[in-house]
């Protein structure tokens, strides 16, 4: 590191803050400000006409009691269980088919990765004509006799509808996360597996995969925290429905609070998904950390 | 040498054949559901969107739908807000990450680490648990309604301060050191020296918060009322939840919405895909 032997010539003991100085207001204004008002709020009662009333407890009692609060958790963890392979298992093929030497290769990056910079708004618009019932996933369902299913009206498939749409749309960038792994993973290791008889098979597993446990670390937790505050996709593509089979607790925060003004209680529902978010993020912290050694 | 004689081998190139078919069948999923967006943008209206099996090919393609969406809706107007959030919020952004970044990565000063944890948190503070307590600091400041409630939030994050903090200390000490020694002060360090040899990184944050505040739809969604404000994701549902909107309307719309973002993206590809690799592996 530079610079620690001491004070430099032209450098006093307020520069560093001189530079900071924007970077801390915001930081003040846009982060910690509303962190502590997030906090505070999940202790009160407010539904933006009335004054903020302190009301204890209340909230997480009322929280414990709400089944729709059971609900929303059940959708976001089955919404982390569906959407874990196809962001950190899937994605590794892919990264493995665009680290082939080909011509044009980077063409194919740029195709599968095309729908990561897309808004997610245009992304549900598009899908929507997809998944439509005389749409084209309905009409390849029909070639082997099944469907058509109304899937974003279908209390089963509507939650599997919304990941599929936000795997698709994050694959490119794990994808790409996953590449940068693989050109890192050293190629003798692979050329000796290779002499050494091993198929292709066994190079994934015995060389590959190992060399990639810190990329690994990586894809999960992202994986993991992405699923939890899944939201946009929800919002744009079914509200929640039909019948509260989407209802994310990313979604149940933003109706609570901006449907109902009911601002304490959803900022109480918001504390629960934050909790939850480190948790994971700290579990896997752990249990990355702990293989290494 | 090795590798040219492996190409020439039959069995080689039928393996790269397969290959190729394999890779354009994923992009068909990926980039699938975009062309069907662009087929229903310009089908007349004597054909059907939907049916089977599927009829792709516009016959003949028409614009009408595009001249329909650019005036059913101030399309021009969500254009040119989209523009100037995007025009203002990028170069801020890119200012003000720089000037915080630079001393954690070359000035020592007690509770560096600190700082540098304190802006790392801001990744646990994810925008959706924010919209709350952000929207009443906004009623708080008499901001909501205002294209300043839309920018501020996207001026500080962690991988912009995080990306320019490993390439200012990448920066070596000698150059530094040879400007200081000709008596120049840490800010012209920081603004002659140093921040020309970080461009790369800024280009590809440019380019990153390009895209995030041009795709930006929820915290519009929740701090704007007055329609003339929307950016263009807001203006795009709200498109949607015009009635009596066509089915090809709606597409020619977002496909309208989605150009600008797939051309910087063509342009400045392989910038933006080392970009994502190279942000993890740091």
């Amino acid at each position: 590191m530079p610079g620690l032997k001491g004070r430099v010539v032209g450098q006093h003991w307020y520069t560093p803050y001189v530079f900071m100085l924007p970077g801390l207001l915001f930081y003040a204004a846009m982060f910690a400000w509303p962190a502590v008002i997030a906090i505070q709020l999940a202790f009160s009662d407010y539904d933006i006409v009335h004054p903020v009333r302190f009301s204890g407890l209340d909230n997480f009692a009322r929280l414990v009691d709400d089944p729709r609060v059971w609900i929303a958790l059940r959708n976001s963890l089955l919404f982390v269980l569906m959407f874990l392979p196809l962001t950190v298992v899937a994605p590794l093929f892919l990264a493995m088919l665009v680290n082939l030497k080909l011509r044009a290769i980077q063409a194919f990056r740029m195709l599968y990765y095309l729908p990561v910079i897309t808004s997610m708004v245009a992304v549900a618009v598009a899908w929507r004509y997809v998944f439509n019932r005389e749409g084209v996933v309905n009409w390849l369902l029909g070639l082997f006799g099944a469907g058509p299913i109304d899937f974003l009206l279908d209390r089963h498939w509507a939650l599997p509808t919304v990941v599929l749409l936000e795997a698709w749309k994050n694959a490119g960038l794990f994808m790409m996360i996953y590449l940068a792994g693989l050109q890192a993973v050293p190629s003798d290791q692979i050329e000796a597996a290779t002499i050494d008889g091993a198929n292709a098979w066994q190079r994934l597993l015995h060389v590959v995969v190992p060399a990639l446990r810190p990329t690994f670390a990586v894809t999960l937790v992202l994986s993991m925290l992405e699923a939890m505050r899944a939201f946009e996709s929800v919002y744009v593509l079914t509200r929640g429905g039909p019948l509260d089979s989407t209802l994310t607790l990313g979604y149940y925060i933003w109706s609570k609070a901006f449907e109902d003004y009911d601002m304490g209680y959803a900022s109480a529902v918001g504390l629960l998904l934050w909790a939850i978010m480190i948790v994971l993020a700290g579990f896997n912290l752990l249990v990355t950390r702990r293989r290494d050694v | 040498m090795a590798r040219r004689l492996y190409r020439s081998k039959p069995r080689i190139t039928g393996r790269r054949i397969g290959l190729y078919v394999l890779l354009i069948a994923v992009a068909a999923l990926f980039i699938g559901p975009f062309l069907i967006l662009l087929s229903a943008a310009t089908k007349p209206a004597t054909q059907d969107v939907f049916g089977f099996p599927p009829d792709l090919i516009p016959r003949p393609p028409v614009a009408e739908w595009f001249r329909e969406a650019w005036t059913t809706i101030p399309y021009a107007r969500f254009l040119v807000n989209s523009v100037i959030y995007v025009g203002i919020t990028v170069p801020v952004y890119l200012v003000v990450s720089a000037l915080t970044a630079y001393p954690l990565a070359r000035i020592a000063f007690r509770g560096r680490g600190v700082f540098f944890m304190l802006f790392l948190s801001i990744m646990f503070l994810p925008g959706e648990l924010m919209l709350i307590p952000r929207f009443l600091v906004m009623s708080e400041l008499g901001l909501t309604d205002t294209f300043a409630a839309v920018i501020l939030p996207a001026i500080l994050s962690s991988l912009g301060i995080f990306l320019l903090r490993q390439a200012f200390s990448q920066i070596p000490d000698e150059i530094v050191e040879a400007a200081r020694v000709d008596g120049a002060n840490e800010f012209a360090i920081f603004w002659r020296i140093c921040v020309p040899i970080v461009a790369p990184t800024l280009a590809v944050l440019a380019i990153l918060g390009f895209v995030s505040v041009w795709n930006s739809f929820i915290w519009p969604l929740v701090v704007l009322t007055t329609q003339s404000k929307f950016p263009i994701a807001l203006g795009i549902a709200y498109l949607s939840g015009v009635s009596g909107t066509d089915v090809r309307g709606l597409a020619a719309g977002t496909v309208i919405s989605l150009i600008p973002v797939i051309v910087v993206f063509l342009f400045l590809q392989k910038r933006i895909l080392n970009s994502m690799g190279g942000a993890v592996k740091g």
